[in-house]
């Protein structure tokens, strides 16, 4: 299969844990980036086929980055990575145009699912 | 000018509108020379235009136009071609979609692409996705077949932020279809409402198959299912419960409000004056003049047949679109008039059974005959079709395959009664539900429908000629004529309507046939059965020389029922029992008698109509 993906998280632990879960299952990591600003930079210069987005990020919130990308690029694909108790803040990330979102702590069959559901597989 | 006040009659009466389109519209692909019909059409189209733009409903007023603007058209060449029609369809079925949106609170929904569509008839009329292909075609709207599909899905307890999932489950559902309506409405899902179930009405022209298939994969949902067409109709609707009173019968209650004022009068001076003839004479018109009332008021509640008929037509239609046959539907007795609530309940079962016969019942093509006429203070509504009827042998095969029934017992069941075995809950000789028929109304709910109201479901068919429905059901609800009979000193009332003839005989004349008593009546041996022992009550130990008869019908048969008493007949307001006691068989009711005690109603035809307690031969002894 093989998807490119864009990793963005401000804690290193949380990107290294969904690298290794996409990189186990045959995909390729593309980049990765701390902030919104980062994440909008990255997209445009790497071209991903899928986006994972933390939502509460400094600099620029994951939401702000998802709106400004799908500005540009609305085909963007931007799966959102919440914490929970931030329903509020998924719903608003569905509304401006995330594919799905995934629930912190992730499970890693989870993860897979949305990619595959995303990519249509 | 406040237009809010006219908002619930805008709705009823563009409701009204929408159907007479309906059928003007499918009667046009008929005859598509009808300048009537093109007429008619095109005065609807012009008074929902009126209404929508009084009330400032912008895009229902515009969309109006363009049809109406359509139909000038037509009224100019004087002839509707068939690529029209489907257009024509498609633009009622958005308007009311509009009303949906209306009636719903909700914004109207955008139907610039489709006006888009309309504006240039001639160049860019919409062709089927086949005929498309077929010319190579560029980009014109196309118009599918698209039905009514409820969906709904249930969200697993486990799942997070399920408002989130709410949202994103209803546009992966916004490319199967267009989405009238949903539940929790989308303001509440944008709040945070925890959602744990989700139903999302569409107008989709995919089936349930893909629709499911779509949310494959999708997070956190425990089940998808579906729910049948739900339109929603001026019958249905809870909020703007309103009837049209044909101002004549308005005039008849003047009168009689006067009339009784009067009368009033006279019974107040009589009284005082102790003048008991005058008295009685007053009580005698005073019972004239409330039967006149009570009759006039039954009228308002009574509604034509063709407000639950008049969307058949457009059923049968798209169904024909949907599966290729060709179905004629003909509808007689329309103006057959029931109460309301009655109207009601027949509304879904009739719909049910036209989709049978279409999908089952008729092959590749045929007719459909539905027939209303009246008997009595019955209503009867047919349902025939010259399809391929229904075979005894394979309902008597699935009993057997079910365990229901051995295969001697089966053999056993007569033509008419198998065929009522296709109103076991469950029962369906196809193994899978066919698409365009649907899940929600078996027949089983149709017959325990017709029962509780009173009425009964009778059940006709020959493999190779076809199949017939016939509906039995009572005109009005509330009040019925019943005659009273005594059973072991317990008065108990049975429907007029369903009793025969009454006959006093002698105990010489009943005859035996294999230990069950019988009598001859008119060439037809009729079987006896004591209705006290059927009550469960003591018998009456006495010899007896004159045995009291009533002859009713149940179960299509003619039956005898002895009594110890013949009372008398009166009109009595039908109670309905609560659910425990509406368990026993054969009672079908309660009413109040003069003296404030209970008495019950029992339906000859319900006390043998369970099949495990089938007819007991009656031995003397």
């Amino acid at each position: 299969m093989g998807v490119r993906v864009l990793v963005v998280d401000d804690a290193l632990f949380m990107r290294s844990m969904l690298k290794d879960i996409f990189i186990k299952a045959g995909h390729t990591i593309v980049g990765e980036a701390a902030n919104g600003d980062e994440a909008i930079a990255k997209y445009q210069e790497l071209k991903p086929d899928l986006v994972t987005m933390d939502i509460v990020m400094p600099q620029k919130s994951g939401i702000e980055a998802l709106k400004e990308i799908k500005a540009f690029d609305t085909d963007a694909k931007i799966v959102m990575c919440s914490a929970l108790g931030q329903d509020a803040l998924v719903v608003e990330a569905v509304q401006s145009g995330a594919k799905d979102f995934i629930v912190k702590p992730f499970k890693e069959d989870r993860v897979l699912d949305v990619v595959r559901r995303v990519f249509g597989v | 000018m406040d237009m809010s006040q006219y908002h619930d009659l805008f709705l009823t009466e563009t409701e009204e509108h929408l159907r007479h389109m309906s059928q003007l519209t499918v009667a046009l692909e008929q005859n598509p020379s009808d300048r009537d019909g093109i007429d008619a059409l095109f005065r609807e189209a012009h008074s929902i235009k009126g209404m929508a733009a009084s009330m400032g409903f912008d895009a229902t007023a515009g969309l109006a136009h363009h049809l109406e603007d359509l139909m000038v058209g037509f009224r100019n060449t004087g002839n509707v071609p068939p690529e029209a029609i489907d257009l024509l369809l498609a633009g009622v079925d958005l308007l009311e979609g509009l009303l949906a949106d209306i009636s719903n609170g909700t914004a109207e929904r955008d139907v610039s692409a489709f006006i888009a569509g309309l504006v240039e008839p001639t160049t860019v009329l919409p062709v089927s996705a086949e005929k498309q292909q077929a010319k190579g075609a560029t980009s014109a709207p196309l118009v599918e077949a698209l039905q009514d599909v409820q969906v709904v899905i249930d969200l697993t307890s486990e799942a997070l932020a399920p408002s989130a999932r709410a949202l994103l489950i209803l546009e992966v559902l916004r490319m199967s279809g267009q989405v009238e309506s949903c539940k929790p409405t989308l303001a509440e899902m944008q709040q945070g409402f925890p959602v744990r179930q989700l139903s999302v009405w569409l107008k989709s022209g995919g089936s349930e198959e893909e629709i499911s298939k779509s949310l494959i994969g999708m997070a956190d949902i425990k089940q998808v299912s579906f729910q049948s067409d739900r339109r929603k109709s001026a019958l249905r609707d809870e909020d703007s419960r309103t009837v049209r009173v044909r101002t004549a019968l308005f005039d008849q209650f003047i009168n009689l409000t006067g009339e009784l004022i009067t009368n009033r009068y006279m019974l107040q001076s009589a009284a005082k004056a102790g003048d008991w003839k005058d008295v009685n004479e007053g009580l005698d018109l005073l019972t004239r003049l409330v039967g006149d009332l009570h009759h006039h008021v039954l009228q308002v509640r009574m509604t034509p047949l063709e407000s639950i008929t008049a969307n058949l037509p457009r059923l049968v239609r798209d169904h024909c679109q949907k599966s290729g046959k060709k179905v004629r539907l003909e509808i007689s007795g329309e103006g057959l008039e029931l109460d309301r609530t009655i109207l009601e309940a027949l509304s879904d079962p009739l719909v049910h059974m036209v989709r049978n016969a279409v999908d089952h019942g008729i092959e590749q093509e045929g007719t459909i005959a539905i027939k209303a006429w009246r008997e009595k203070d019955m209503a009867m509504i047919e349902i025939a079709d010259d399809g391929q009827g229904i075979d005894p042998e394979i309902i008597r095969n699935k009993i057997v395959e079910r365990g229901l029934l051995n295969e001697a017992q089966a053999k056993e069941l007569s033509g008419r009664k198998v065929l009522q075995w296709i109103c076991q809950p469950g029962f369906s000789t196809r193994d899978s539900v066919s698409e365009t028929s649907g899940r929600g109304v078996g027949m089983d709910v149709v017959k325990f429908a017709l029962e509780g109201l009173g009425g009964m479901l009778e059940i006709d068919s020959e493999v190779g000629v076809g199949t017939r429905f016939l509906m039995k059901a009572p005109l009005i609800v509330a009040i019925i004529n019943i005659l009273i009979v005594e059973c072991a000193g317990e008065e108990v009332g049975l429907p007029v309507s369903r009793v025969l003839r009454t006959l006093d005989i002698e105990t010489n004349d009943i005859q035996f046939s294999g230990g069950e008593p019988l009598l001859l009546v008119d060439d037809e041996h009729i079987p006896l059965y004591s209705f006290n022992r059927l009550l469960h009550l003591p018998e009456q130990n006495d010899k007896i020389s004159i045995v009291h008869l009533i002859i009713c019908e149940s179960q299509g048969r003619k039956i005898g029922l002895m009594v110890d008493r013949l009372s008398r007949q009166r009109e009595a307001f039908i109670k309905s029992l609560p659910s425990s006691l509406n368990q026993l068989p054969g009672v079908s009711g309660a009413t109040i008698k003069g003296d404030g005690r209970v008495m019950f109603i029992i339906d000859p035809h319900a006390l043998f109509s369970d099949e495990t307690n089938a007819l007991e031969p009656e031995t003397e002894k």
